[in-house]
């Protein structure tokens, strides 16, 4: 059983380039539309940070044909839903709707794609400041382990490097945007060659394909910038650095430079990840939080990310353990992982991810997101259909020599995040 | 451009094809268990619930957070099994356990792939009637569940939603976030814990909700064998009657070095099997429940005073909080605070556009097949008609319901249950700066966040 869902993938390129992937699937009355622009917060530059996500606010600020807040109205009084989404490589648009009003949801994303900026303000920018800047403070400021988090990735990179800074941005350079470079922004970047647009749901293809191509045919195409690619020196390890925060118990995190997301050694991370922390007869789990009581909670994340990998472990120290003790039962366990797994932690590693992969493709926004995240990643969008077989193919072996070569110490980062010490 | 292509107003389409619920079964067995059945997906896994009649609402009122507890560790230890045990066996397969106590019911579900429906069963079978509450696993997750409270100090938003619940609640079951207070946790034995499950866990009433990739005929015969009659009938918890509340009052929980304030603004509701849920929540849609709501653009989208704020009715057996959300910037909260009444207010006052209408009608109406993509979004609606003993007809009648309510029925709704003039409202942030601007709106309270665990 590679993938359950049968159906094939149909693939089209218009002429200015707007890549498209459509994947029918009538079960349901509903079309997810998803838009992927190959462009994110790796785009700016330091100083300017936090503009691809600003920017990712002005596009439902309304387009020449387009009144403010109308994307969010047209959408919602049809019954769809809608949002969009900013991370280091990408910047996403969704939406779900009746399957009836496909074409509304294909009028409103062209609009804004080839229409945005005459209706670009000056006061619609200040107020999505404002927006941007408390999203930021509920985010971030006001949320406990949030700012020495983005220190943990200051100190893994160099400083030209652009997951280097904070998606959302540094609250400074998000006060300093300008109209102009908001419209540079777009200029750049939001075409239709930069772009991949993905239907799946409720719909007949060809008629699918008529309607978009009526819709962004029109578009003008053109160049995309280069793509860039950042010189990584080797991380001299391991460092070591300590930060307060307003928290009542410690925390530490461990993080690592890995390969980027679509190499075969990232899906070996993938599994190591889980197979280290995923359920609570995972060894970190098991080990920090149920049998030696060191932790009140424990887990590892590896970032999907294109220039990079990144994987990101951390445990919370329960109160009364030292912080130091529990530092070293976590490094013990990642210095384990250059052994291959146990059957028993590879079986459940394997079979959760598949259950969770198996979930995401459930249901049509994020497989629409999935073909759109393959599509513009790795130019092949049915590897969302056949990652499971990537998991499955992977041997014990392959797993331990991730391990062996990523998470190391003198390759690391290790930040201790303490409660500050005295009131301020 | 190509000259055809007319943008200059949205193209029309027809009318959303209306999502009727999809097809399943529904019966009580002898035994006491209903069983719910519903059969399709497009992957191959499962999703089991088993509701059982053992959420806070029957907590002794100086045992907050029993419930809660119980339910946690319910698949830390069974007459046969450890807990390690019992996870590996789901772990090993993929399989996800999630226990849920909320006010009304423990939910306990698995999420499996399909060949592994029978095991799960057994499972579910066996936390719901096996359950030994071993000594040393209490004493870890009630040492757990304390340091969680403490930890509450780092997290504004929870302050926020507490300090209301207190207000609107105190001397109720309700009146708690759900997993209790510092005092309850340190005093409550395991032999009221062996007494909560023995009483709540066993009574007959109880449902057992399966969908995804399954056969009707052998779920249902599965779902039987797995869970044969149980204990004694359970009388239903005592509603729960909020206290009086004379007059006003703002009480603000101090974080002198927040970055923001979490605000909240809110009264009692109206139960869950309320006549008017369905136009209350028509209602509550056009004010605070979709991003284009009246309060969302005119608190974000006007004034930039939040990212977003949201109202929300919590569906109880017993009439819930209805509650005004938002995160605001320091300097706006009073401003906020005051804009939010006023929608209200106006809500009472004056009847909304019929483009209004138009659109949150139907925004509810369109958006409802969305949340049944999933096994899991199906059983979560599943279990909504269980928990709360609705007709199998009722979100089709729902639906209908909110197809034929016009503007002067909506603002009947909100003469009958809104009540700005009544709000409770708090604010954890910075109380130096946020005082003085919410003076005028009740009478001021500050309380440190040591000061909430202990009202």
């Amino acid at each position: 059983m590679s993938s359950p869902l049968a159906t094939e993938i149909l693939r089209a390129e218009l002429a200015n380039g707007l890549g498209i992937v459509l994947h029918p699937d009538p079960r349901l009355p509903l079309v997810a539309l998803n838009l992927w622009y190959h462009v994110g917060s790796k785009n700016e530059r330091p100083g300017r940070t936090g503009l691809a996500h600003l920017f990712e606010h002005m596009l439902f600020q309304g387009s020449e044909h387009v009144d403010t807040n109308g994307h969010f109205r047209h959408l919602q009084g049809v019954g769809g839903v809608a949002n969009g989404s900013t991370w280091y490589d990408r910047t996403n648009y969704y939406e779900t709707v009746p399957s009836s009003r496909l074409d509304l949801a294909l009028w409103l994303e062209s609009d804004r794609m080839g229409f945005l900026l005459p209706a670009l303000t000056q006061g619609k920018l200040d107020n999505q400041r404002e927006v941007v800047l408390n999203e930021r403070r509920q985010r971030v400021d006001n949320q406990p382990y949030a700012k020495p988090y983005e220190r943990l990735f200051e100190l893994l990179l160099p400083a030209e490097h652009p997951y280097q800074w904070p998606v959302i941005g540094r609250a400074e350079d998000i006060a300093a945007a300008t109209l102009q470079e908001v419209r540079d922004f777009f200029a750049a970047w939001y075409r239709p060659a930069n772009a991949v647009l993905t239907l799946a749901g409720d719909f007949a293809p060809e008629h699918a394909l008529e309607r978009i191509e009526h819709w962004f045919g029109g578009l003008p195409g053109g160049p995309v910038p280069p793509r860039r690619h950042w010189p990584l020196p080797p991380l001299e390890g391991p460092i070591r650095a300590t930060v307060e925060d307003e928290v009542q118990l410690p925390r530490v995190y461990c993080a690592f430079r890995t390969p980027a997301f679509g190499s075969a050694p990232w899906f070996a991370g993938a599994l190591l990840t889980a197979a280290l922390a995923d359920g609570k007869t995972s060894p970190l789990y098991r080990d920090l939080v149920w049998d030696r009581q060191l932790a009140q909670e424990a887990g590892a994340y590896l970032y999907p990310t294109e220039e990079i990998g990144v994987l990101v472990a951390w445990a919370t120290a329960r109160p009364g353990v030292e912080l130091e003790r529990l530092t070293e039962a976590l490094w013990g366990h990642l210095e384990r992982a250059a052994a291959p797994p146990s059957s028993g932690d590879l079986r459940r590693a394997l079979h959760n991810t598949l259950a969770a992969l198996w979930s995401e493709l459930e249901s049509l926004d994020e497989r629409a997101d999935r073909l759109s995240m393959y599509a513009t990643l790795c130019a092949r969008p049915e590897l969302a259909w056949s990652e499971a077989d990537r998991y499955r193919a992977l041997t014990p072996e392959s797993i331990a020599e991730f391990g062996a070569l990523h998470l190391r110490r003198q390759h690391g980062v290790e930040l201790a995040v303490v409660p500050r010490s005295a009131p301020r | 451009m190509s000259s055809t292509v007319d943008r200059s107003r949205p193209p029309s389409g027809e009318p959303a094809r209306r999502g009727a619920f999809p097809p399943f079964t529904r019966e009580r067995l002898e035994s006491g268990l209903e069983v719910l059945v519903c059969a399709g997906s497009a992957v191959p896994t499962v999703h089991l619930m088993l509701l059982l009649d053992a959420g806070g609402a029957w907590n002794p009122i100086d045992r907050p957070g029993l419930a809660t507890l119980t339910g946690a560790l319910v698949d830390e230890g069974t007459r046969n099994r450890s807990g390690p045990e019992i996870a590996a066996e789901l772990e090993q397969l993929g399989a996800v356990l999630s226990v849920r106590s909320d006010w009304d019911v423990c939910q306990l579900e698995i999420h499996a792939l399909a060949g592994d429906l029978e095991t799960a069963l057994r499972v579910l079978a066996e936390l719901a009637a096996e359950a030994s509450f071993p000594e040393a696993e209490l004493e870890r997750l009630r040492q757990q569940t304390l340091t969680e409270i403490r930890r509450r100090r780092d997290r504004p938003a929870l302050l926020a939603d507490l300090a209301l619940l207190r207000e609107l609640y105190a001397g109720t079951p309700y009146g708690d976030l759900g997993s209790g207070s510092e005092a309850a946790l340190r005093a409550v034995a395991r032999d009221e814990i062996v007494a909560f499950y023995e009483s709540h866990f066993a009574a007959p009433r109880r449902s057992l909700i399966l969908t995804g990739d399954l056969d009707v005929p052998r779920a249902r015969e599965l779902a039987a064998a797995a869970l044969p009659a149980a204990g004694a009938e359970l009388p239903p918890a005592p509603e729960v009657v909020p206290p009086r509340r004379p007059r006003p009052r703002v009480r603000i929980v101090d974080l002198p070095h927040a970055a923001q304030t979490e605000l909240r603004l809110g009264h009692v509701g109206i139960a869950r099997r309320h006549p008017d849920r369905a136009r209350f929540g028509l209602l509550n849609a056009l004010l605070g429940g979709k991003f284009t709501s009246r309060l969302n653009l005119n608190l974000r989208e006007r004034h930039g005073y939040t990212y977003g704020v949201t109202s929300r009715l919590a569906d109880r057996r017993s009439a819930g909080p209805f509650v005004v959300s938002a995160a605001v910037a320091n300097e706006s909260v009073g401003a906020a605070a005051r804009e939010t009444v006023g929608e209200l207010r106006r809500l009472r006052e004056e009847r909304v556009t019929e483009s209004e209408l138009a659109e949150s009608r139907d925004y509810l109406i369109g958006v409802f097949p969305f949340t049944l993509q999933r096994a899991a979004g199906i059983a979560a609606r599943l279990a909504d008609l269980a928990a709360f003993d609705l007709p199998s007809d009722h979100f089709d009648s729902t639906l209908r319901e909110i197809a034929a309510t016009s503007a002067e029925d909506l603002l009947e709704v909100a003469r009958r249950h809104l009540r700005p003039d009544d709000l409770a409202l708090t604010a954890a942030g910075p109380a130096a700066q946020i005082a003085p601007q919410l003076q005028g709106l009740g009478e001021l309270e500050v309380v440190d966040p040591d000061g909430l665990d202990r009202a």
